[in-house]
């Protein structure tokens, strides 16, 4: 048999000889790992899917009232400003639907159709609506239905689901949505998109122009949410920390102990000729097959947790970024390599004589 | 030169002084006892010799071989290259069968070679025991097992630090057997420790030793 051979037999016979300490120690780090992809996982999902929804938009400056609404003039203002590529306006509203309170949104579908929406059904035309996934399962609402919005008589043609604030509401067209609700000529915000390298003076000319209206870029608008998942980041990574060291120990007395039950061991293989080398390699060869179990499982219970709190938490699932599994099996070999390395360096330390007095 | 040459060693615990200044020569090809009471220093005097602990002062070669200046790793390899050890506890691996024990000596020295492994435990008597684990053996089998494997690769010297201590009079007679065979068949050195004066009498030379000094050292009278 070769070295190396030999090497694997041995560690297949050690491992297999202590299977409940292994899965306890595999516990642990899977644990560690499994928090740590959750965590990450879920701020990169949610960091994506607000990122992939500002880039769809294809807007780069947001108006929005220092009051209650903006006016309709507005749009005119934007139609005839030459840094002004292209605008959409939105009415955010609430209005009765079947005797509850439902949320209506009305905007310009064609600016939503740009957005990658996929309604089951159809887009809406006047008097028509898209019903929100959560809107249309407190509503019973479904393609083809009636649905009488603030006493309006409209048909629902298709239903969507994009895991944001749209799914308890009522999509309607913007004009439908003014008329309806009252606010006819107003408008809760406008997306518009100015030359990309002009963006400064172009948000500097709209608020000299358009005085009673904040202009603001939607990176101020994503900064604003950077910050808000920055803190959601920062409570994550402390939880993690915690779970990290709490877990860390857990390996670390596992490892302890068994190291403490094999010093026998360890004093016999010195007393044969074993280096501290070769030793070593034997112990920490075991944390490293600790390390991956654990983290590929720890990826696993990771990836579960974070689609669940997602789900839970923000009504749709996110998108883990593959690498996070080579995070979590570093993140468990780490911890599993490192949490044997100081009993073993300890217990080798020891005078084989020492160890066979039981000293 | 003498095969092993033992100049005025001394090891001093925190608390207790366990050799005091022993001085001890053994010829190539002898079996030399070193016998004494518990406490007498003996079993630190063979861990002395087998580079298992270190003197506190004095000096030990072996076969021409300095091994008290020897650092950790070089020790090591003197130990798997020079020396076969046999103990009171047969401290087996639990987890693997008899050749595969054995198999872990030859591991650590080179490479590792089954038949060979086979081969040692068929010496020893354990043809029969070839795959079964520590835990099915009897104490005798077991410390057969550890002979099989500190003769495995070829020593010139075979320390044996109360090897029948846990055994029956009928097994201790084995493992005797066994060494004498080795020693006038194969012309093995061993040093051997005990307490016991029935296991001493099967050397040529009994030392004997109490409070850390050599008291007596005369040939063995079986």
């Amino acid at each position: 048999m070769t070295r190396r051979g030999w090497f694997i037999h041995f560690l297949r016979r050690s491992l297999g000889q202590r299977m409940g300490r292994v899965a306890v120690a595999s516990a642990a780090v899977m644990l560690a790992a499994g928090v740590v992809v959750t965590a990450l996982g879920i701020s990169l999902g949610i960091g994506n899917k607000l990122g992939g929804e500002l880039k769809a938009y294809g807007a780069n400056v947001m108006l929005t009232p220092v009051e209650q609404y903006l006016d309709g003039s507005v749009l005119k203002e934007l139609a005839s400003d030459a840094n002004v590529e292209d605008f959409s306006g939105q009415l955010y509203a609430a209005a009765q639907v079947h005797g509850a309170e439902v949320e209506i949104i009305g905007l310009d579908m064609d600016s939503i159709k740009a957005r990658g929406w996929k309604p089951d059904g159809k887009w809406p035309g006047a008097g028509e609506v898209l019903a929100g996934s959560d809107a249309a399962r407190a509503l019973g609402l479904k393609p083809g239905a009636d649905v009488t919005v603030e006493g309006t008589k409209m048909k629902v043609t298709g239903l969507v689901e994009r895991g944001g604030p749209e799914d308890s509401a009522l999509m309607l067209n913007l004009a439908d949505a003014q008329r309806i609700t009252g606010h006819e000529g107003k408008l809760s915000a406008v997306l518009l998109r100015v030359s990309p390298g002009n963006i400064d003076a172009a948000v500097a000319a709209l608020s000299q122009k358009l005085p009673g209206v904040n202009v603001k870029t939607l990176k101020q608008v994503a900064r604003a949410e950077e910050s808000f998942l920055g803190k959601i980041e920062l409570l994550m990574m402390l939880v993690t920390l915690v779970v990290l060291i709490a877990t860390s120990i857990c390996v670390s007395s596992t490892m302890s102990a068994t190291v403490l039950e094999r010093l026998e061991e360890i004093g016999l293989m010195k007393a044969i000729g074993g280096t501290k080398r070769d030793i070593r390699s034997f112990f920490l060869a075991e944390g490293v097959v600790i390390g991956i179990v654990g983290g590929l499982l720890g990826y696993v219970l990771g990836f579960a947790a974070a689609q669940a709190v997602s789900k839970g938490a923000f009504g749709s699932y996110i998108s883990v970024p593959p690498y996070i599994v080579l995070v979590s099996v570093a993140m468990g070999l780490f911890i599993a390599v490192v949490s044997s390395m100081f009993p073993v360096f300890d217990a080798l330390k020891k005078r084989t004589s020492d160890i066979f007095r039981g000293e | 030169m003498m095969f092993i040459e033992v100049k005025e060693i001394v090891k001093e615990y925190a608390t207790a002084t366990a050799v005091r200044g022993v001085d001890l020569s053994v010829d190539k090809g002898r079996w030399c006892s070193i016998m004494g009471a518990s406490g007498s220093g003996k079993s630190t005097l063979l861990n002395i010799i087998g580079g298992l602990d270190s003197p506190t002062t004095g000096s030990v070669s072996i076969d021409g071989t300095e091994i008290t200046t020897m650092g950790e790793d070089d020790l090591a390899k003197f130990r798997r290259e020079r020396l076969g050890f046999v103990f009171q506890q047969p401290h087996l691996v639990p987890y693997l069968n008899s050749v595969e024990n054995v198999m872990l000596a030859q591991y650590f020295h080179s490479l590792t070679d089954e038949d060979e492994a086979v081969e040692a435990l068929k010496r020893v008597g354990l043809g029969h025991r070839l795959h079964h684990r520590p835990s099915q053996l009897s104490g005798g089998e077991q410390q057969r097992v550890t002979i099989a494997r500190a003769l495995i690769n070829s020593p010139i010297l075979l320390l044996a630090d109360e090897p029948t201590g846990n055994l029956d009079r009928e097994n201790t007679k084995l493992i005797l057997e066994l060494l004498k065979k080795l020693h006038t068949e194969e012309g093995f050195t061993i040093v051997l420790v005990t307490h016991d004066p029935f296991v001493s009498g099967w050397a040529e030379r009994v030392v004997t030793m109490e409070d850390g000094h050599i008291i007596k050292d005369e040939p063995a009278y079986y």
